[in-house]
Formats: C-alpha cells, sequence, structure tokens
C-alpha cells in the first residue's frame, strides 16, 4: 500500500512505532498528486516546498522525543475559502484571485498547533455556492470514481483529494449540505458539526448563520480525531459555544447496543434513487442486528426548508458579500471614474453567474415590502423546522436518511437549471437551518460502481454519539479500504 | 409571483450590479420560477411560532472589548490595489 492511501489511525500508530517518517508520508502524498491531480483538478494552490520543511522539523521531534500534536505529520487540504497566512485563499473566485490573508483561521492554527502539515488549498463552488464544484472561476474538479461526473460541492475538491489519496484529512464548510453532499458523492466521511461547535473566525462566510467548518477523512475513526483538534470556543467568534472539549475517540467502539434511531418515511419518497434507499435498507438491517432498535418516523416538513434556506443564505449572503467592493482589497478593474462605477465594475467582472444570482435573490427577499413575505416567513419556518427535531429527539437519539436523492451526475447535466440544482441539497438542508450535526458516510456502491452515502443526525453537541454509530456501521459494513478505479474521461 | 425585467434591474442597483438586457430577461425568468418555488412555505400554518422569544440554548459569546494594534501592517496592506502613502487610494467621492 503507498503510504498516500494510510488513514490518520494508520499515520499515528506508524509515526509511533518509527516505521514511516513524515517526510516520506509527505513527499508519497506529492507523488500520487503529481501522478493524479491532471486529471481530478483538485487543487487550486500546493504548497509542496513548505509541507516538507515541516514534515521534517516534525521528524526532528520524533527522533528527539518531543511530545507532538494528535496530527502530527497528518497531511491536510484546506478548503479555499479558509484563510491562511501568507497562503492565497481565492474562495474559487476572480474576486479574490490574488487575494493573500494577513492572518490564519482559527481552525487553521489549531492543526498547526497539533502539528498537521499542510498540503494545499483545495477547490470550491465560487463562495461555496453550489453542488458540484463547477462553479469555481478556476476550473472544475472531477470525482474520482468516474471522472465524467461531478464531485458534488461546495466543497468538491476537499471530496475529491481525500478520496483520490491526494490527502489525508480535508477541511470543507457547510451552509446547506456542502460537505456532506461531496462526502457522499466521493465515498468519505463527512462531519457538518453542530452549528458553534468549531470556530468559523478566518472562514470567509456565506451564510453565517449556517456556516459551519468540519473535516471529510477516509474513516469515521479519522473524523472523530480530527473533530477533537478542531473543536472548542473562540472569543474571535461571538456564536462558537461548545459547552466543553469532548474526547470523541474515547468511547468511539462502544457500540449501539439500544440505541433508539428514527427513519423519517418523507425521506424515502419520490425523487430518491432506488438504489440509494436500497442501500439505506441494507444499512438499517445491518443497525439491528448490531442491536439498535430502528424505527420508521415522521419528519413533516422536508421540502419546503428548501426555500427557507435558499431565502435566509441567499439574505444573509446578499449582505456579506457586500464588503467586496473594489476598494480596500480584492477585484479592480483597470478603468473607471467614480467611485460607483468601480463598485459596480468590480463586482460585475468579478463575480460569477451562480454568485450574482445569489446575491440577488438574497437582495430582493430583503427588500422593502417583501421582508415580510420571504425573509420573515423563512425565519419563522426554520423556528418550526428545529422544534420539529426536538420533538423527534425526545424519542430517538439519532435519525438515519440519505445523504443525496442521487448518484453523482454528469459533469455540465445540471449547470442551466439552478432549481434542479438546487433540490440536491433537500436531505442535507434543514439540518443546517436547526443548526444540528450531521455526518455523511459511504454505505455501499451503485451497480455502476460509485458511491451511495447515508446520513446520520443528532441533536446539538451529539458528535459523539453519531462517530460512535457511523463507526459500528463502518465496521459491520466493512468498505473501508475501497478506492476509486481509474476510469478515463468519456 | 410574476418579475419583470424592470424589478431585476431595479434590484441590480441596490446589489451594485449591472445586466445586459439579455441577461437580465433571463434573470426575470428564472426569479419567476424560483420564487413560485418558494410558495411552498405557504402550505405550512406558521401562525403558532414567534420571533420575539429568543431560543433558550443560544447565548451569545461575549469578550472583552480591547482594541488591539495589528502588527504586520504591510501584510495587512499587501491585497490593496492602489495606496498613498499609508492611504488606500479611491477615486473621489464628493464633487
Amino acid at each position: 500500500m503507498s503510504l498516500a492511501a494510510m488513514t490518520i489511525e494508520e499515520i499515528q500508530r506508524g509515526l509511533a512505532a518509527k516505521e514511516i517518517t513524515a517526510v516520506a508520508l509527505v513527499k508519497a502524498v506529492f507523488e500520487r498528486i503529481k501522478e493524479v491531480e491532471p486529471q481530478v483538478q483538485g487543487y487550486i494552490t500546493l504548497c509542496e516546498k513548505e509541507a516538507l520543511t515541516q514534515a521534517e522539523a516534525i521528524d526532528k521531534k520524533i527522533e528527539m522525543s518531543v511530545p507532538l500534536g494528535k496530527l502530527a505529520g497528518v497531511p491536510i487540504a484546506l478548503k479555499d475559502n479558509i484563510c491562511t497566512d501568507g497562503i492565497k485563499t481565492t474562495c474559487g473566485s476572480k474576486m479574490l484571485a490574488d487575494f493573500v490573508p494577513p492572518y490564519d483561521a482559527t481552525v487553521v492554527k489549531r492543526l498547526k498547533d497539533a502539528d498537521a502539515i499542510i498540503i494545499g488549498k483545495v477547490n470550491m463552488d465560487e463562495f461555496a455556492m453550489g453542488s458540484s464544484t463547477e462553479n469555481s472561476a478556476f476550473k472544475a474538479t472531477k470525482n474520482p470514481w468516474d471522472l465524467s461526473r461531478v464531485p458534488g460541492g461546495s466543497s468538491g475538491g476537499s471530496a475529491a483529494v481525500v478520496a483520490a489519496d491526494m490527502s489525508v484529512l480535508a477541511l470543507g464548510s457547510d451552509t446547506g449540505g456542502s460537505i456532506r453532499q461531496p462526502a457522499a458523492f466521493c465515498g468519505v466521511v463527512g462531519l457538518k458539526p453542530t452549528y458553534g461547535l468549531i470556530s468559523r473566525f478566518g472562514l470567509i462566510a456565506f451564510a453565517s448563520s449556517l456556516d459551519q467548518i468540519g473535516p471529510l477523512t477516509k474513516t469515521v475513526y479519522d473524523s472523530a480525531v480530527a473533530l477533537e483538534v478542531l473543536q472548542g470556543k473562540d472569543p474571535m467568534d461571538s456564536t462558537s459555544k461548545a459547552p466543553q472539549e469532548i474526547n470523541y475517540v474515547e468511547g468511539i467502539k462502544d457500540g449501539v447496543k439500544g440505541m433508539k434511531i428514527g427513519v423519517p418515511r418523507e425521506f424515502f419518497q419520490k425523487g430518491l434513487d432506488p438504489e440509494i434507499a436500497a442501500s439505506i435498507q441494507k444499512s438499517i438491517e445491518a443497525y439491528r442486528s448490531l442491536g439498535a432498535i430502528v424505527e420508521e418516523t415522521t419528519l413533516p416538513i422536508t421540502e419546503e426548508g428548501l426555500s427557507a434556506y435558499y431565502i435566509i443564505s441567499s439574505a444573509e449572503a446578499s449582505s456579506n458579500l457586500a464588503r467586496f467592493d473594489g476598494l480596500r482589497y480584492g477585484y479592480r478593474p483597470e478603468d473607471f471614474e467614480k467611485v460607483e462605477e468601480l463598485m459596480e465594475k468590480s463586482r460585475t467582472d468579478a463575480f460569477g453567474e451562480e454568485v450574482k444570482r445569489r446575491i440577488m435573490l438574497g437582495t430582493y427577499a430583503l427588500s422593502s415590502g417583501y421582508y415580510d413575505a420571504y425573509y420573515n416567513r423563512a425565519q419563522r419556518l426554520r423556528r418550526k423546522i428545529r422544534e420539529e427535531f426536538k420533538t423527534i429527539f425526545e424519542k430517538y437519539d439519532l435519525i438515519l436518511s440519505p445523504t443525496t436523492p442521487a448518484l453523482p451526475f454528469l459533469c455540465g447535466e445540471k449547470s442551466d437549471n439552478p432549481l434542479e440544482m438546487y433540490l440536491e441539497d433537500i436531505y442535507t438542508i434543514n439540518i443546517n437551518l436547526a443548526e444540528l450535526p450531521a455526518l455523511a458516510m459511504p454505505c455501499g456502491f451503485s451497480s455502476t460502481g460509485l458511491p451511495i452515502g447515508l446520513q446520520i443526525i443528532g441533536p446539538h453537541f451529539s458528535e459523539g454519539k453519531i462517530l460512535k454509530a457511523a463507526y459500528a456501521l463502518e465496521k459491520d459494513l466493512n468498505i473501508v479500504g475501497k478506492r476509486p478505479q481509474w476510469k478515463e474521461e468519456a | 409571483m410574476k418579475l419583470d425585467k424592470e424589478e431585476v434591474k431595479y434590484i441590480a442597483r441596490l446589489a451594485k450590479l449591472s445586466f445586459t438586457e439579455d441577461k437580465a430577461e433571463r434573470l426575470a425568468e428564472e426569479f419567476t420560477q424560483i420564487l413560485s418555488h418558494f410558495q411552498a412555505i405557504d402550505k405550512i400554518d406558521l401562525s403558532d411560532i414567534s420571533l420575539e422569544l429568543p431560543l433558550d440554548e443560544v447565548k451569545t459569546v461575549l469578550r472583552p472589548d480591547e482594541a488591539k494594534i495589528f502588527e504586520n501592517k504591510e501584510k495587512l496592506f499587501k491585497n490593496t490595489k492602489a495606496m498613498r502613502d499609508t492611504y488606500i487610494q479611491v477615486p473621489k467621492i464628493i464633487e
């Protein structure tokens, strides 16, 4: 097995036993990148020199028996909307094509303190708006399982580089499903934690009341290790409210005996691919055989959440993206006379289609005369959804559902139909509206060899329970280690 | 809910964006379609939901409001396109 294919768990063991070195690991990852990146197109920026220097420092630490961080030597990739001191952070946009942040996001600081090694910054839908990573201003990332298909989005680069062994861990951000949907499409584990568990300081905002950073990994165990490093209150983010720092690895192997799991019937209605439904059904059987109590239940508001989400997220985006005016940083056109012209030209030239569409939608929803009809109603619905989940979690420990209604779609298939693209997020969106944690993990493969994703949802700050349940299923299904077979583009 | 081209242009002005006639026309059509989907919310009774009451579990995390000096000015202004001395240069705002 190539070193690039290792998991965090294996790296921790390998380094401790001195069977591998951080330098060898980083070199193996860059070799892999040279081999498959031309086809996958996952990275926007690579930091080979810096990564090797850092790996050498870690090997030295090991040699001198200096205590190591939890992610010592682990190659990581960061979604390009997470600020990195001195490393270009583009947000997948022409607007920030040359933007170099003067500081690190809190999560980046935490990863560095844990001795992780930054390999590079990965591709995404511009400003995290999209479900296919086709909205990037720079390139379209491909799905490593089938290069003619999309990797999902908006954290498509994050999911693709982990699936293709071009990184061991990647960070993504999830506003309506942007970690979980690409995780499902690429057959990796993606966790969207409870809103407030991880600091968003240094994450370029899309919709501040919904955005949350989370890890994408090869295994559930790795997700738990990453979460331990990422979690925690941050004075720089007034919405970070982690009650206490938790050890997620401890107890991950406890099993699901006696756990009550609800399966909402609304998630299995029209529009769900039959192969996905069958695969979820198999996982339900697996949980039963492991001693969990799985019952059918109901979550009446499903599809309507999508409308509330697009109103709220677009409204927040229109306000968050007002800062990009061409004055202080970001794209500035060649000629302009008045300041109004400078602002309008820089925004019109540098924002992509989808970003403009959402700014327009948000501005409309917030404009005089429509505020009550759209924004206010959407906020009320959001509260209702929250209450609905609160009620269901009085009865169940966790909820199980598919992650996406369909298998990874073809590149270009949905680019001309925004509404159809929005429907991609139908199973993931309400979780953001309710600020809940949810994990997407592979639970099987279609007849055509494409990964199928399952979603486990829990009450606020129940990441420990979610990881426990996911770990038990992953072991039972025994699908870890299955990697994409390289199929040439059609 | 039907949106016309003129409304699209008005919203564009508010958002500091501009669109060609064709594009504004297309956006009007797309928005009409998207907004009609948004009417799904009307199917749900929300009369019992109040936005006045704060959610009990939501608390704002506060910190002392202390001014800090960002030492590395060069790094801070690295992304600025036009500067004169220590000022960011912009077009004349007041005639």
